[in-house]
């Protein structure tokens, strides 16, 4: 096992979130009423175990990033060496548009933009044959889910 | 007898023309969005649950039992094709496979994966028609207590003791445990976790959760690390017909992968990963060819191939007989069973025959309907691997966000999928593992109602759960299969310092 001299922030932050998320199950459980019937344990018992597991994790975690870092990690440095940040802020921004726009522009109008966002963050430098397939895509998937198989999806302004 | 008569009224179900078609149209479409790079088996299933929505439960659940096998496949021929594994369980036919392509042998690694997944499927599926009473026979003496033995077993197993780290193997379990503790508590109807969130009360949508983890995060990750450059795309070449030398070669393969496969596929240890890699191994082993392996060897496609599939037919067994999942796919299918308010169990044979016995004789039909479709379409397929991988993403993103949004319309679902998507990319960028957050998700509130039932029975004893026989033996196994592994490595890590520093394998 080779030990890496510094600590990766990311692997000591992941153990603290987690470390952080059991303590708040565990606090949150005191608010559950309890009521406990036959059974003698009642809706409290999980949540609590739970939440220890969790802090547990984070704690054994944590300890591993400061001593050498997390076990038996894959080398992926190069993989990571260089993110392409911008990719990952398209395909966000068209994700969190779709759910702003589907309510009141209709499926096909939000998938559509949803489409081009992300074909523009994996790289895409043909935004108009982009928009096509988005709107000849969005048009079939709508009629055959809504039409086909009775999901029921909303059509926006241009529906009826 | 009585086996083969429930068979038989199986078929006749299975058989009708609305249940031939949707096999059918399953098995095509599986097919189809698992040839995509970067869509494994579990994502599929997930992203295709809508489409079986609008159909009888029967009817739903042979075309879905369709869409995994097609899954299944599919990702066999972009593995070989692309060497981009879907899952870990491909790893094998994506290095040996991909070797076979670039020697010019592409058709016959795809033959003898189609026809080994057929073998294995059906012997796979023979296998289930006649284990499976006896299985149902010893679910009936389940109680709640063994229930959750077994349950915790499956826990054990699919975090702890597969995988690269137990720490990151059971971060991700607890993890899945606490989103499943979401929304009202089955016993008492309290809320629990829902923040005053009436959306939540509910409990978070596995379909949300899998779609978010796999197809969101995946996309990010894949965007964010992995967009460089095209992928090499095998060429077509060769024959898809196999010479005889390659059937001489073929069928010891198939009928060990499968004898590998299938009971693999039964016991809670992670689905097809480890019979892929045994079979592998045994091949190298056996084969008159083993310099061939690692250069393209077929022995080394058609075995692994025939492990992969018949753990897929032996993963039903537990999940049919037990309402038991093992694998992240097998909790979907579960959830698929659950949408129609059914849960799979020893009493759904008594209750449901048709639907199970259609289910059953549907698979025996699916795998001749694979065979017969992909080997004559595999240039269909091929095209499908063509697609740009901005237009591939975007696509998938379409269904992804189709999928969430369509179980109850509301934005909220959109805003869970993106949230869960980057819990994956933080998840796949810290090599933390996904499966067992579905497992524990779906099977987290089931243990808890199994533990509280044997409490309620054994007014508050926690002993019950070691003094029933059953259930003291599972606790002892997951017990064994804990500690066995790692006592192994200790022997192992000493016998090597008393030799001197040799280092080991």
């Amino acid at each position: 096992m080779s030990t890496r001299a510094r600590i990766d922030a990311g692997e000591l932050l992941i153990s603290l979130v987690l470390l952080a998320l059991g303590s708040f199950v565990a606090f949150e459980t005191q608010g559950i009423a309890e009521t406990q019937g036959y059974a003698q344990v009642g809706p409290r018992l999980f949540p609590y175990l739970i939440g220890t597991g969790l802090m547990l994790c984070g704690a054994w975690l944590a300890w591993q990033a400061l001593s050498g870092g997390w076990r038996a990690m894959p080398d992926e440095a190069e993989t990571h060496a260089a993110p392409d940040r911008m990719g990952f802020l398209l395909i966000s921004a068209g994700v969190v548009l779709h759910m702003v726009l589907i309510g009141w522009a209709g499926f096909i109008l939000a998938s559509t933009l949803l489409f081009v966002l992300v074909a523009r963050g994996f790289g895409s430098k043909k935004p108009v044959r982009d928009l096509g397939i988005a709107v000849v895509l969005s048009t079939i998937v709508y009629f055959l889910f809504t039409r086909g198989l009775g999901l029921s999806l909303p059509a926006g302004p241009f529906g009826g | 007898m009585e086996t083969l008569n429930a068979l038989f009224s199986g078929f006749a179900v299975a058989l009708s023309l609305q249940n031939l078609f949707l096999g059918f149209v399953g098995v095509t479409l599986g097919t189809a969005v698992g040839v995509l790079p970067g869509v494994g088996p579990a994502l599929t299933v997930a992203l295709l649950l809508p489409a079986t929505a609008g159909f009888d439960p029967t009817g739903a659940l042979i075309m879905f039992a369709g869409i995994y096998y097609g899954a299944m496949f599919g990702g066999s021929t972009t593995s070989i094709l692309l060497n981009t594994p879907g899952e870990s369980a491909t790893i094998v036919t994506a290095m040996e496979g991909n070797m076979m392509a670039k020697r010019g042998r592409a058709g016959a690694a795809l033959a003898t994966s189609a026809i080994g997944s057929f073998v294995a499927g059906t012997i796979g599926t023979v296998l289930l028609t006649f284990v499976s009473p006896f299985a149902v026979d010893v679910a009936l003496k389940f109680g709640p207590a063994e229930y959750f033995s077994v349950m915790v077993l499956a826990f054990v197993t699919v975090s702890a003791v597969l995988g690269a780290s137990p720490a990151r193997g059971l971060a991700a379990l607890f993890l899945g445990l606490t989103i499943g503790l979401i929304g009202l508590d089955s016993q008492t109807g309290q809320a629990r976790f829902t923040l005053g969130v009436p959306e939540l009360l509910d409990g978070l949508d596995i379909v949300v959760v899998a779609v978010g983890l796999f197809a969101v995060g995946e996309t990010l990750y894949v965007a964010t690390y992995l967009n460089r450059g095209a992928d090499i795309i095998e060429q077509m070449k060769g024959s898809i017909w196999m010479s005889k030398e390659d059937w001489k070669r073929s069928w010891k393969p198939w009928l060990r992968g499968t004898a590998l496969g299938f009971p693999f596929g039964c016991i809670p240890a992670g689905g097809a990963e480890i019979p892929t890699f045994l079979s592998y191994a045994t091949e190298k082993k056996l084969s008159k060819h083993a310099d061939e392996f690692g250069k393209g060897a077929i022995e080394g496609v058609a075995g692994p191939e025939a492990a992969n599939n018949a753990s897929a037919s032996g993963t039903l067994m537990p999940l049919l007989t037990l309402g038991l999942p093992t694998t992240a796919t097998a909790a979907i299918i579960l959830a698929a069973f659950q949408q129609y308010g059914l849960q799979p169990g020893p009493l759904l044979f008594d209750t449901q025959p048709e639907l199970i016995w259609g289910l059953i004789a549907s698979m025996y039909i699916g795998n001749v309907i694979l065979l017969a479709l992909n080997l004559p379409l595999v240039g269909v397929w091929v095209k499908l691997l063509a697609i740009p991988r901005p237009l591939l993403y975007a696509g998938i993103l379409i269904f992804a966000t189709m999928g969430a949004y369509g179980i109850r319309n509301s934005w909220f679902d959109l805003a869970l999928l993106y949230g869960i998507g980057l819990l994956g990319f933080v998840m796949r960028r810290y090599d933390i593992p996904v499966a067992p957050v579905l497992v524990g998700l779906i099977l987290g509130p089931l243990s808890e109602q199994q533990f509280r039932r044997a409490l309620a029975i054994s007014q508050g004893d926690l002993s019950i759960f070691v003094t029933q026989p059953i259930s003291a033996t599972v606790l002892a196994i997951t017990v064994l299969v804990v500690i066995v592994p790692q006592a192994w490595r200790l022997v192992r890590r000493m016998q090597a310092n008393a030799i001197g520093h040799h280092s080991p394998i």
